[in-house]
């Protein structure tokens, strides 16, 4: 049982993600780290994944609309979203098959039981054996808790998606956080995915996978396609 | 003595928790465990008594909208409820609450608002804390175990009763042993059956000081509206052809689907009960002979068992007891339904248990399917017996 990110030339450098890897993705802002995660968890839908995707800075549906928007064909019985933003923002919304509401991003209590109930759901009733949870972003959820209090969630979920074979691909805001609180996080990785500004653009690079981490790539983010150049 | 409400759980607890006494849930991370709190606040209100929740990481409107979600309207207790609001300070917003923690990271803030409304409270009533884990989580292990001490204390002074929800997220090992064993009278575990994830959910009690300790799981399900349900994943209804199964699986059921042809179940039946606390998924075999490979395959992993019979029809019985056998049903609990009880000829319920041969400990139980008479009685019954064997 293996992953795929769904960015090509990496994918072809790092060789296949085995199941039960958590991974880091590191980076500045509006390097388009929202897309890089719904592309990865787009081709795990596409890899007859189920995926998980918990937004604590946009609302649930503005994520499904992110792939109505370049029209992918996602079946809609393989994807949940928690969303911890709608209620945060005074609505009162209702859970639905695909969007499950936790109170806020303060309540990884409620987080922790939502990302449960579709694992659950996914290996129980669905018989999915391979799942991707994506957290984005694990930066808004450090405005809100404590490091420690974070790494405690961390700590259980990272275990989580090892028992369940899964992949996890967390997000953090570089330049948010100071030094120790990155360094103590990482500790709870397998591998980085990590995003630097170049000289034409952005850059990424995978670190973790293989002895040595792969050269940086200028990348371009096309609609629902991520194209490294270099 | 005031009820949690969670079902089975008072009976654990011998009536429920004492007032002046506190009771813990405490949490496994990723179970649902904040509605037992909520449950037990809101059973407590419905019987009379004053009701205070400490709101840590939802605000209060928030709070009121999960009450109503699990069909609960903690507003119609109008001065009876109150909502301890430690959550809106941390987030810089304005709160309309009667108790308004100024300082959410500083348990001094926390329990100034708890003595307030303890003192507020005309009768004896009861605290709940939403989160025990985030109050920890912001005010730090050690100062929030100090804290809990002096909660108590006031709780014991004010004969209030204080009911924690705690997430046993991986604190210190020193932290989690004194929740678990220390700091309450009472503490109830709700965990999870955990394998490659978390498949089912389950409480028990673990501790409590003022009575002897019935140490059995329930297995549960949270359902909106409803809130905690003791939960059987798999009773099994089986029985000789034509004798009642799927009418009996229907009129117990909340929602029911049967696979049939002409009206004679050719795969399984299928229905959800709720009733009383209790949820139950039921399973019906169908009942000829030549469908007996698959009665094998519906009926592994059952909790429990209805035999079904007519009880105008003898000549089925020896049917009825092989369909026991081959359901592996023997050692399970049991419940005979004497069905078709309104019919002409009908056999009492001695001579049933004579000519089945069963021995007088075996229940057998009369019904009328096609009007619901007696099914629920025998869902109790049933449900009883699995609990006990829990």
């Amino acid at each position: 049982m293996t992953y795929k990110l769904g960015i090509s030339r990496l994918d072809e450098l790092i060789g296949d993600i085995k199941s039960g890897t958590n991974i880091m993705m590191i980076g500045p802002p509006i390097s388009g780290k929202d897309d890089i995660t719904n592309i990865i968890a787009y081709q795990g839908l596409l890899d007859a994944n189920a995926a998980v995707i918990v937004s604590t800075r946009e609302p649930g549906n503005n994520v499904l609309e992110w792939f109505e928007r370049y029209n992918l064909d996602v079946p809609m019985d393989r994807i949940g979203i928690v969303d911890c933003v709608t209620r945060t923002l005074g609505f009162g919304a209702p859970d639905t098959d695909n969007i499950k509401m936790a109170s806020s991003p303060v309540d990884l209590t409620g987080i922790g039981v939502k990302i449960s109930q579709f694992f659950e759901h996914f290996w129980m009733e669905m018989h999915l054996r391979e799942t991707r949870l994506c957290i984005n972003s694990l930066s808004t959820i450090l405005m809100y808790s404590n490091l420690q209090t974070v790494f405690r969630f961390l700590h259980v979920f990272t275990g989580r998606i090892k028992a369940a074979n899964a992949l996890g691909i967390y997000v953090i805001e570089e330049g948010m956080h100071d030094e120790r609180t990155i360094v103590t996080l990482k500790q709870l990785f397998d591998g980085m995915i990590e995003i630097r500004e170049g000289e034409e653009g952005y850059q990424m690079r995978a670190v973790g996978f293989t002895p040595k981490p792969t050269p940086w790539f200028d990348y371009e983010i096309d609609g629902a396609n991520i194209v490294l150049r270099g | 003595m005031m009820e949690t409400g969670i079902p089975k759980l008072d009976d654990y607890l011998h009536g429920g928790v004492p007032m002046g006494k506190t009771l813990v849930y405490y949490a496994y991370p990723g179970v649902e465990g904040t509605v037992f709190g909520m449950q037990s606040l809101c059973h407590a209100m419905s019987n009379g008594v004053s009701g205070v929740y400490v709101a840590s990481s939802t605000e209060p409107h928030r709070i009121r909208e999960q009450f109503n979600e699990f069909g609960w309207d903690a507003e119609e207790y109008g001065d009876q409820f109150a909502i301890i609001d430690a959550f809106s300070g941390l987030i810089g917003a304005d709160s309309h609450e009667r108790y308004v923690v100024a300082d959410p990271e500083d348990t001094r803030s926390l329990t100034q608002c708890i003595k307030n409304a303890m003192e507020d409270l005309r009768e004896p009533g009861v605290i709940v804390f939403e989160s025990l884990s985030t109050v920890m989580d912001l005010c730090g292990e050690s100062e929030t175990l100090d804290a809990i001490e002096e909660w108590n204390q006031y709780a014991m002074l004010y004969d209030h009763a204080m009911i924690y929800n705690f997430t046993a997220w991986p604190y210190s090992d020193d932290t989690l042993l004194s929740i678990k064993e220390d700091v309450c009278d009472s503490t109830i575990s709700v965990g999870g059956i955990a394998g490659e994830v978390i498949f089912g959910q389950y409480f028990g009690v673990l501790k409590a000081n003022w009575t002897d300790v019935i140490r059995k799981c329930v297995l549960f399900k949270v359902l909106k509206p409803g809130g905690v349900r003791a939960y059987i994943p798999k009773i099994l209804v089986t029985g000789p052809f034509d004798a009642g199964k799927s009418t009996f699986v229907h009129a117990l059921s909340t929602r029911a689907v049967s696979v049939d042809r002409l009206g004679t179940t050719i795969a399984l039946d299928h229905g959800h009960v709720d009733h009383k606390g209790f949820a139950a998924d039921i399973f019906g075999t169908p009942g000829q002979a030549r469908f007996d490979p698959i009665i094998k395959l519906i009926s592994g992993e059952a909790m429990g068992v209805f035999l079904v019979l007519d009880s105008t029809r003898a000549e089925d019985f020896a049917r009825g007891r092989q369909m026991l056998e081959i359901t592996r049903s023997f050692g399970l609990p049991v419940v005979i339904i004497a069905n078709k009880q309104d019919c002409d000829g009908t056999l009492t319920l001695e001579d049933i248990r004579g000519k089945l041969d069963m021995p007088e400990n075996m229940v057998i139980m009369p019904a009328v399917a096609t009007t619901g008479e007696g099914v629920f009685e025998a869902f109790e019954t049933l449900i009883d017996m699995v609990m006990e064997v829990g």
